[in-house]
């Protein structure tokens, strides 16, 4: 288990880099934290207003939902998978909730939670025994679930479309007024995760098998459990994402999820978690998740035009994931 | 022992290594006789209609075969085609013959040069292909957006002709498409299995490790591979803008195609690991994929279902080829 935050190893100059330069790479978190607190000041010089409680609290609210999805992405890159369905899933997710609203919220959650549940398990079982290509089988099972959903709106989910008053709560609403329940559920998973990732068995089996699963095999592990294990935990996340976001909307369509999909990944890549698997952790995908966040309202608050916006956040996540590459020196090629 | 003893195994390894390849032919030969006894009427005008329909496809899936071929993956694609098809649309409109084609020569030229850039931005980088091509799929289809923020514009009725059969754009002769489906991937083909630098690509698509030891530029290999696969992309906008006569900036167009060019790719036998795979299989699963929706609307499925039985059918492809994988080592 290799994790950047975690290396404290041999400091001081190291192949002729400065010792800072050094330290940097060896705690490239710091970096991250720079790089939010550059933009924040940045976004709050172009609006004076994002310099308050209202304007961070939008922020986190922005955030939660695209935290959990790359929390998703973390965890399935770590064992050197992807998931580019987990967007659908969430939409998917918050249509099966928003027509079970009527029926009370509880049941429209957990309606909810098992869409993901199940998508997620098809996805596993496609990955882990069949052994298609997660590329393949995610892209392919996002595909199926646009066009049943998009045949189903008009016949067995015809009906609302606008979640529960508890729902919306839990997705827009705030807690004592000032925190969002949203950012209450992202942190509660979030230090679920991180515990799971950082000390249970089940965390080292990922990172195991993201590194090297020939040997996690060898030394007895079921490893398609561990893998199916983890492609339903990423349905399950999925679908709490897309879930918050009906909440936060107020109601659903087939293209709720849709924008996420980059951020998702982008967020785990600019938080140091390795597409090839074995390195990375939740802890910088959060980070990479504010900063993808800040600038997005950034993006919002320049008012350029949906055009420009697009060139410039693929720009800027493209040049954040390079740089964080060079940081580290981790090396693809 | 005889000639053509001789050459019995030789014949037996070439029927085995390209199995998968007269396999796919076969399916989408069997495939239009089908859809020939569906509908009442099957002539030149289906073969036209069929064969320019397809040819977008065709031009990205070869495009991301040699991409995927050298070891890499581009989830461009789409968004180049998005740019290439807005510039030409806006360009070329009311423009006379000359221009019209200088504009497409310096289109494909450019968007070759342009994911050059991006497959060299991938070696030096460090950064994994997928997340590069993903930023830079935000970067062209915004940037096809800005040029265009509408659908509008339009081409020369020569250049609809070269890739229709008509000047309008509306039934016409099968020929011209067909051959601009045949000749540029036929090119391609023959380079990648003939050519140094073809060769080139499938090592390094099987190791890179084995490929840099003996010698061969690693880094330039894969910034070739990218150009074939940018090029295609700027061809595969052409077609598009000469087939509906306009240009369209929707980002879901992109990144459809994206997603039906890796399925093309895969069904057609090439793996994503990178070194294995034969150019003319994939010309025939972007074909199947392109008519497999006509079938099924003569069928009478509505055409979400049809979405839906597209996913299935890649799901179901892939899960049949990793169970006799595994299969097979169970047995050995």
């Amino acid at each position: 288990m290799r994790q950047p935050s975690s290396i404290m190893g041999a400091r001081g100059r190291v192949g002729g880099m400065t010792p800072f330069r050094a330290w940097l790479g060896e705690s490239p978190l710091v970096s991250l934290v720079g790089v939010l607190i550059l933009l924040f000041l940045v976004t709050g010089v172009v609006q004076p207003g994002f310099f308050s409680l209202n304007g961070i609290r939008n922020t986190l609210l922005q955030a939660a939902p695209l935290g959990i999805l790359a929390a998703a992405q973390t965890v399935l890159m770590l064992t050197g998978g992807i998931d580019l369905s987990v967007t659908m899933i969430a939409t998917a997710a918050a249509y099966v909730a928003a027509n079970q609203s009527p029926h009370g919220a509880s049941a429209a959650i957990i309606m909810g939670l098992l869409v993901g549940l199940i998508v997620g398990s098809l996805n596993g079982v496609g990955v882990t025994i069949f052994r298609v290509n997660p590329l393949i089988m995610t892209l392919a099972m996002s595909g199926i679930l646009l066009g049943l959903f998009t045949a189903w709106t008009q016949t067995v989910l015809a009906g609302a479309t606008q979640v529960a008053p508890f729902i919306k709560l839990l997705g827009g609403g705030a807690f004592l007024g000032s925190i969002p329940y949203s950012v209450l559920v992202w942190g509660v998973i979030a230090l679920l995760l991180i515990w799971l990732l950082r000390r249970s068995g089940w965390g080292r089996l990922i990172y195991g098998i993201g590194d090297n699963e020939v040997a996690v095999q060898l030394a007895g592990v079921r490893v398609w459990q561990v893998r199916l294990s983890a492609y339903m935990l990423s349905g399950l996340l999925g679908a709490i994402s897309g879930i918050l976001l009906a909440g936060r909307t107020g109601a659903v369509d087939l293209q709720l999820a849709d924008a996420f999909l980059l951020p998702s990944v982008a967020a785990a890549v600019i938080g140091g978690t390795s597409i090839f698997g074995g390195v990375g952790g939740y802890v910088g995908t959060i980070l990479g998740a504010l900063i993808l966040s800040v600038l997005n309202s950034l993006l919002t608050f320049l008012n350029v035009g949906q055009a420009i916006q697009q060139v410039v956040y693929g720009i800027i996540v493209l040049s954040l994931a390079w740089g964080y590459a060079r940081l580290t020196r981790q090396n693809s090629t | 022992m005889t000639n053509a003893a001789r050459m019995q195994p030789f014949r037996r390894r070439v029927r085995v290594r390209n199995g998968w390849t007269y396999g796919v032919w076969l399916l989408l030969g069997a495939l239009l006789l089908w859809y020939s006894t569906l509908i009442p009427v099957f002539g030149p005008f289906q073969i036209t209609s069929i064969s320019k329909n397809s040819l977008p496809l065709v031009y990205l899936a070869v495009g991301q075969a040699i991409i995927v071929i050298a070891g890499g993956i581009d989830l461009s694609l789409g968004a180049l085609l998005l740019l290439s098809n807005v510039i030409a649309a806006h360009f070329m409109q009311g423009q006379p013959v000359g221009i019209v084609a200088m504009i497409a020569v310096v289109l494909i030229a450019g968007l070759a040069l342009l994911n050059a850039l991006t497959g060299y931005v991938i070696t030096r980088s460090g950064v994994p292909d997928i997340v590069v091509t993903l930023a830079t799929s935000y970067i062209w289809s915004g940037l096809a957006l800005w040029i265009l923020p509408s659908p509008g514009g339009g081409t020369a009725p020569e250049m609809r002709w070269l890739f229709t059969g008509s000047i309008s754009g509306i039934s016409g002769s099968p020929w011209p498409p067909i051959l601009m489906m045949l000749i540029p991937c036929a090119v391609v083909a023959i380079w990648a299995r003939r050519a140094r630098q073809g060769l080139t690509l499938y090592a390094i698509g099987s190791s890179k490790v084995a490929a840099r030891l003996s010698g061969l530029d690693v880094r330039r290999a894969r910034s070739v591979s990218y150009a074939i696969g940018g090029a295609m992309a700027a061809l595969a906008g052409l077609a598009t803008v000469a087939i509906t006569g306009t240009g369209d900036p929707r980002f879901s167009v992109g990144s459809n195609a994206t997603l039906n060019s890796v399925a093309a790719v895969v069904l057609g036998g090439i793996a994503l690991t990178g070194g294995i795979g034969n150019l003319f299989g994939v010309v025939a699963t972007a074909v199947i994929l392109v008519i497999l929706n006509p079938i099924l609307i003569a069928m009478g499925v509505n055409s979400n279902n049809a979405q839906v039985i597209q996913g299935i059918l890649i799901a179901g492809v892939m899960m049949v080829g990793g169970l006799v994988a595994l299969l097979r080592e169970r047995a050995s």
